[in-house]
């Protein structure tokens, strides 16, 4: 297949959209799908638009899957707005693509923006118009997929994590093997993926036996760090491509300083309750976030050598589902059972911010490329 | 008063409000043969009929307004060709929001292909349009991949050469039709080889049987015919071989607050009720069973089958094997075999497997049962368990995050999960074995398991409850006497029940659990029909005459003659023995009994009944009958 043709990243209008152009997630409604459609038609046409007139777009977009729909089981109504949305500068999140409420990633082409995939309850779905028309890649013998990544150096590669292993597609998805060479028979429940950014094929698995990685496009697979339950989550610093952090059910949390090849654990923090995730502040090295249902929100900001609790604020109870750093560096804690949670001063202050009733499954910091 | 629980599917909380069923309200049928084949046959289309007219005069919604239909109610309809107008204008109505998964796939099927030639053209496209533009969730259980794939299979038959952007999927019909084929044929695969995963489920018997009935009559291939007709045979053969006058018995891979206790509050009941004509059929028909109706017509259940569910003698075993729904994590194996024990007399059944972790939530392990003569509200069964709730069993076979789990489950459709006095699952803690109409069931649960202890449930329908210096219980159930033995020391607690999936809180309906606290524990139980004995007292004697040996520490173990002469000795983590020889589970059969049997990896299944005999054989997707 050609490679397609680089188009920059569709940027957002600094102010925020008219309601007509789409619903924002303020209050998020049912909504036809056929509205949906047209609704992101729009929003892509602005958002075209807008890059082309803007005049310093931010480095980064930033994006969430979460899942509006309490209590949803197979077979009950959906009564929300669930899958992808898009936070625009002035702070108006846009839904984009289908109402799914199993929707666990997304990732995108960074030739070309409009080629989106999300991983979900039925697999991988792929979109080649901007979310538009969707098409299910996988095969009946996949399925719950946790998690999908696109090589940035190597495009067309995308990665799919399974409970059951590991898919991988050259072909944007068109076809979808499985790879888990070196990957243990058992104990390759697999909840995240990550791409060396820096390197095509280089990839790091968290599975539920450990971290693994490939350097060959998963021709082969080998674990870095072995861990007694299951890997929930792995970052790359975006200020230093050799530094890397993995959260762990029982491990607690662990750092990499040569790219992933060794891990030691980060002694500051407790590794008695499972750790959900952790991110970077793309605006500030040295602040790290990460979020726990049992410790909620804690934060760094030397490196990761003191962490603190930043949970006053937040409702009593501050299980978090998963934390997130905005391009501008605000901090976000998605909060079980209430509101996407937002700060400005790095987790010393909160206020509630849109997506009410929401379970954050991913935040994700798209870096745009160079116009 | 009679009382009811709501099952946990979702469609019956609304099916309960429903107006009157005749066979609902009448006194229990016979439950024995109607041996004229025509006369049985008009008898099941006379329980055909009663479902439809219910459903087409307004089922739950007691009303004309065609405002008020709903999917179902459309569907009888359309076979009784009654306001079609209406209907037409109500499908589109509906389809403007359409559902979003396997329960909303199959019943828009059935519409969809009822409705070819009776409905508007404009109603019919507002059903494809539905399914060009709304995505469908395909789920994460058995029963829902069988409903997602079935009804895609006959959509993309019914709309073939249709391009990818005709299809939520993305996919052409011919992809969608292979895609649906490919996993349909590995799923009978699997069924016929190594079992189901949700096995003997009380309610989920409905969610395979309707679309299979859509897929045997309305396939184009008539490969795929054949075999929507072959596992309808197979399905229904299982369902026969495992109920008591048309109540399931024994163990369930899924059961749910109500059918635990209350055997007959089940879709299996409607089941045999349409089929057998045995039992009262359940409240709404079961919501679901709705949609078996319209076809119902060109099912006819095969006389081996119906003779099977009403012509036994007294008493046999019938020992088969099923497998553990997939574990993602936290196992060794993906889906270790379940080894399942069903004996079944005309006044009792007792039935088990071998305890471990079977599905993660909504198990039933083993119990004592007995006939009722109107199995309405009564709560005929005795059984143990320990009570285990643990995020790493769900998380074993979910995808889900770890602490949200227990109390997220409580909210969607399991609200005893989390409670220290459920009687519904399985738990790594108990192993069991059965040896006719004796249970051993042995418990070894770790110091630090959330609720440690054992609940014993002892029904409202008991008579004579009589605690003995023996330290056995002995009772009687209907025409069945029982001898509990706990191995330690208990005390009583009223038994407290959650009348749907979606109580808030549970109620006192009767009946009380026996809770023991100790770890390591057991329970023993014998029964035998009242035939056998002058008196209870007598049976008393007998039972307390038996050899009984048992010790807890270093962990449970039992030595016991039963009531039927056999030796059997079992000790917790150990293979038991009867006779001093050894249980080769390794050898069992896919099905072994005087009914059904199959091979393992078999793919054929032979169904016997004194001289009927009917093979399915999926090698060859043939069947054969022959009269010996």
């Amino acid at each position: 297949m050609p490679a397609p043709r680089p188009v920059p990243l569709p940027t957002i209008n600094a102010k925020r959209p008219a309601p007509a152009a789409g619903p924002t997630a303020a209050a998020p409604a049912r909504r036809s799908p056929a509205r949906a459609r047209s609704c992101l038609g729009l929003l892509a046409g602005g958002l075209l638009a807008s890059a082309l007139g803007a005049a310093t777009p931010p480095a980064y977009d930033f994006f969430v899957c979460a899942n509006i729909n309490r209590n949803y089981v197979v077979g009950s109504k959906i009564v929300t707005t669930n899958g992808v949305y898009r936070r625009d500068p002035a702070g108006a999140w846009h839904h984009l693509g289908a109402n799914d409420t199993g929707i666990t990633a997304v990732a995108f082409d960074p030739r070309d923006p409009r080629v989106t995939y999300t991983s979900a309850l039925n697999g991988l779905w792929r979109s080649l118009d901007g979310g538009q028309h969707w098409r299910i890649c996988n095969s009946w013998d996949m399925t719950e997929a946790r998690d999908v990544a696109v090589d940035p150096q190597a495009p067309d590669h995308v990665y799919l994590a399974l409970p059951d292993g590991i898919a991988v597609s050259t072909d944007r998805a068109e076809t979808l093997v499985r790879r888990e060479n070196g990957l243990p028979a058992r104990g390759k429940y697999t909840q995240v993926l990550q791409v060396d950014r820096t390197r095509a094929g280089r990839v790091f698995a968290g599975c539920e036996a450990g971290v693994f990685l490939t350097e060959d496009g998963a021709q082969t697979w080998r674990c870095v760090l072995p861990t007694q339950e299951t890997v929930y989550d792995l970052q790359q610093s975006p200020h230093d491509s050799r530094l890397w952090l993995a959260m762990t059910h029982r491990s607690g949390a662990c750092r990499s300083t040569d790219g992933g090849l060794t891990w030691e654990k980060i002694a500051a923090v407790p590794s008695t309750y499972p750790l959900y995730n952790v991110t970077f502040d793309v605006t500030t090295a040295q602040r790290l976030a990460l979020g726990s249902w049992a410790l909620g929100v804690l934060t760094s900001e030397d490196g990761g050598r003191t962490w603190t609790d930043r949970n006053a604020g937040l409702p009593a109870a501050h299980h978090v589902w998963r934390v997130g750093i905005d391009p501008a560096g605000r901090l976000y804690a998605s909060v079980a059972g209430e509101t996407l949670f937002v700060s400005a001063d790095f987790g010393r202050t909160w206020k509630p911010d849109a997506l009410a009733g929401s379970q954050v499954n991913k935040f994700l910091l798209l870096p745009r490329p160079a116009p | 008063m009679r009382r009811t629980f709501f099952s946990a599917v979702l469609f019956t909380c609304a099916a309960l409000s429903g107006g009157a069923q005749p066979s609902y309200e009448a006194p229990p049928p016979p439950t024995g043969p109607v041996a004229d084949a025509s006369l049985r046959r008009a008898d099941y289309f006379r329980r055909v009929d009663e479902v439809l007219d219910w459903a087409a005069g307004g089922g739950s919604a007691k009303t004309n307004d065609p405002a008020k239909l709903d999917l179902a109610m459309i569907a009888a309809r359309i076979v009784r060709g009654r306001d079609l107008p209406g209907c037409s204008q109500r499908v589109i109505e509906l389809m403007r929001e359409p559902g979003t998964g396997p329960f909303w796939m199959f019943p828009s099927v059935c519409i969809a292909y009822l409705g070819r030639d009776r409905l508007s053209p404009e109603a019919l496209a507002s059903i494809r349009t539905a399914w060009r533009t709304t995505r469908q969730i395909r789920g994460d259980t058995e029963n829902h991949f069988a409903m997602y794939y079935l009804s895609l299979y006959l959509m993309a038959e019914l709309y073939p050469d249709e391009p990818a952007d005709a299809w939520y999927t993305g996919r052409s019909s011919a992809e969608n039709l292979a895609e649906a084929r490919g996993y349909l044929v590995h799923w009978m695969d699997e069924t016929t080889t190594v079992g189901q995963a949700e096995f003997n489920t009380t309610n989920y018997i409905g969610e395979y049987v309707i679309p299979l009935l859509f897929l045997a009559n309305w396939a184009k291939d008539p490969a795929m015919r054949q075999r929507g007709h072959l596992m309808l045979d197979w399905f229904f053969a299982e369902l026969a071989v495992s109920t008591l006058n048309g109540v399931l018995r024994g163990p369930n891979s899924r059961v749910d607050e109500g059918s635990v206790i209350e055997r007959w509050q089940a879709m299996a009941s409607y089941f045999s009720w349409l089929l057998f004509g045995h039992t009262p059929p359940t409240a709404g028909y079961s919501g679901w069973g709705l949609y078996f109706a319209p076809l119902a017509k060109n099912y006819e259940v095969p006389e081996v089958i119906y003779r099977i569910a009403t012509d036994r003698p007294d008493g046999f075993l019938q020992r088969d094997r099923a497998r553990v729904r997939r574990f993602w994590r936290y196992s060794d194996e993906t889906s270790p075999p379940v080894y399942k024990t069903n004996y079944l007399r005309h006044d009792y059944a007792v039935g088990s497997t071998r305890g471990g972790r079977i599905d993660p939530l909504q198990s039933h392990v083993w119990d004592v049962t007995w006939a009722e003569p109107d199995p309405r509200g009564k709560h005929p069964t005795m059984f143990s368990l320990h009570p285990h709730a643990a995020s790493e069993i769900i998380q074993a076979s979910f995808v889900f995050y770890p602490e949200p789990m227990i109390k997220g489950v409580t909210f969607e459709g399991k609200p005893s999960y989390d409670s220290p006095d459920k009687v519904m699952g399985s738990s790594p803690y108990e192993q069991v074995f059965q040896d006719l109409d004796t249970v051993i069931a042995l418990y070894a649960i770790p110091p630090d398991t959330r609720f440690p202890h054992i609940n014993g449930f002892f029904s409202k329908d008991l008579a004579e409850v009589t605690e003995d210096a023996s330290g056995w219980i002995f009772a009687r159930g209907g025409r069945a006497y029982l001898a509990y033995r706990p191995l330690a020391p208990y005390r009583w607690e009223t038994y407290r029940h959650y009348s749907s999936g979606w109580a808030k809180a549970p109620v006192e309906l009767g009946g009380r659990l026996l809770t023991s606290p100790h770890l390591k524990n057991g329970t023993l139980v014998q029964a035998a029909s009242t035939a056998e004995f002058r008196d209870l007292a007598a049976f008393k004697a007998a039972i307390t005459a038996l050899p009984l040996r048992f010790t807890l520490e270093p962990v449970p173990s039992v030595s016991l003659t039963t009531l039927r002469g056999k030796k059997i000795a079992f000790t917790y983590g150990q293979t038991p023995t009867v006779d001093g020889r050894a249980i080769d589970y390794g050898r069992w059969k896919l099905f072994e009994g005087p009914y059904l049997n199959a091979e393992v990896g078999g793919r054929k299944l032979t169904i016997t009944h004194g001289r009927l005999e009917r093979i399915l054989d999926f090698n060859t997707l043939t069947i054969t009958d022959r009269v010996q």
